[in-house]
């Protein structure tokens, strides 16, 4: 009988713990299988088409991915984070990158002329970038260290303190 | 005799035609790419698979895993594919050997348990059986018995 209720309270206690560490959880930062492990290689042509950007030039610099589309209105509300965000860091060491989800390169190039998106955007035609980083759908955003490695991802529009944070976090780490 | 024949003759077609649905064939291209697309889940979707949605991302997934077995992948090799870049959460059936597979093994252990527990008190709240009457008993209610007709005469 003590052994019956001593199951039951650790049943409830091992209930209430993980729904406690499950809610505590940042729906914007969920860790799946690429957070930690060196970022996807990819080489796209950029939306403009004034030539092709590889991931792996990029090396040894902070790149902070950003997957985006025109038809996405998250996308429209946090892109004067991004424009700020790249305004501040556009002569350091940190890259930002814009790769356009499933629409056609026009319209994509169109959104990021009237947008005011002056850093690289390139063209996901076949979505196989976007699927080999687990990309769930625009706007999502990974921040990528100088050894190559995804160190952190969010989901949905992200604002500017969230932002400087991740990137002086990553270079903090790269100077040490 | 005719009867034992047809009977004889129906156990033979039906031997027959489960050797001919059991016999081994080779697995399509297509029906790879079914098999596989059927246990993806499709990440924009409610409990969709890649096979069944009609999405755009479930179409790109799609012709990934056609890609991938025209170049002769495994199917364990596309999935890994897949989970390395979602975690185990693609998969609609979790594998059992991981984190994931918790759902399979739970309440299997919760019903294992439950019927320990309940068997256990079920032992325990057995009424006990009477025990039976010593011979000293028997002696004495025959007698007490002998007594009460002999006074009803």
């Amino acid at each position: 009988m003590k052994v019956v209720r001593v199951a039951v309270v650790v049943a409830i206690l091992g209930l209430v713990v993980t729904l406690a560490l499950a809610f505590r959880r940042d729906p914007h930062d969920i860790r799946t299988g690429t957070i930690g492990k060196p970022a996807p290689a990819f080489t796209l042509e950029r939306l403009d088409g004034s030539g092709k950007v590889a991931l792996a030039d990029l090396s040894g610099k902070v790149v902070v991915v950003n997957f985006f589309a025109s038809w996405c209105l998250p996308c429209t509300q946090e892109n004067p984070a991004l424009v700020r965000v790249y305004e501040r860091y556009r002569a350091s060491d940190v890259v930002m990158l814009g790769v356009n989800y499933q629409e056609s390169r026009d319209n994509g190039l169109a959104y990021v002329q009237r947008m005011g998106m002056g850093w690289t955007t390139v063209a996901d035609d076949d979505g196989r970038v976007a699927l080999s980083y687990g990309v769930f759908g625009p706007p999502e955003t990974f921040f990528i260290g100088p050894d190559g490695v995804i160190a952190g991802r969010h989901i949905g529009p992200i604002d500017e303190a969230t932002l400087v944070n991740a990137i002086e976090t990553l270079r903090a780490r790269a100077v040490r | 005799m005719n009867g034992r024949l047809v009977i004889a003759i129906a156990l033979l077609a039906l031997a027959a035609a489960l050797v001919f649905a059991a016999r081994p064939h080779e697995v399509t291209a297509d029906e790879r790419i079914d098999q596989i697309t059927t246990e993806l889940r499709c990440p924009v979707c409610q409990g969709l698979s890649v096979k069944d949605s009609t999405s755009e991302t479930a179409r790109q997934m799609r012709e990934l895993v056609a890609q991938r077995v025209r170049e002769g992948r495994s199917n364990t090799e596309i999935e890994a594919e897949f989970r390395a870049a979602y975690g185990d959460w693609i998969l609609l059936s979790p594998p059992v050997a991981s984190w994931s597979g918790l759902v399979w093994l739970v309440p299997v252990v919760a019903l294992a348990a439950g019927l320990v527990l309940v068997t256990g008190r079920l032992r325990r709240t057995e009424t006990p059986k009477p025990d039976e009457p010593s011979s000293t008993q028997v002696a004495a209610l025959r007698e007490r018995v002998a007594r009460e007709e002999a006074a009803e005469g």
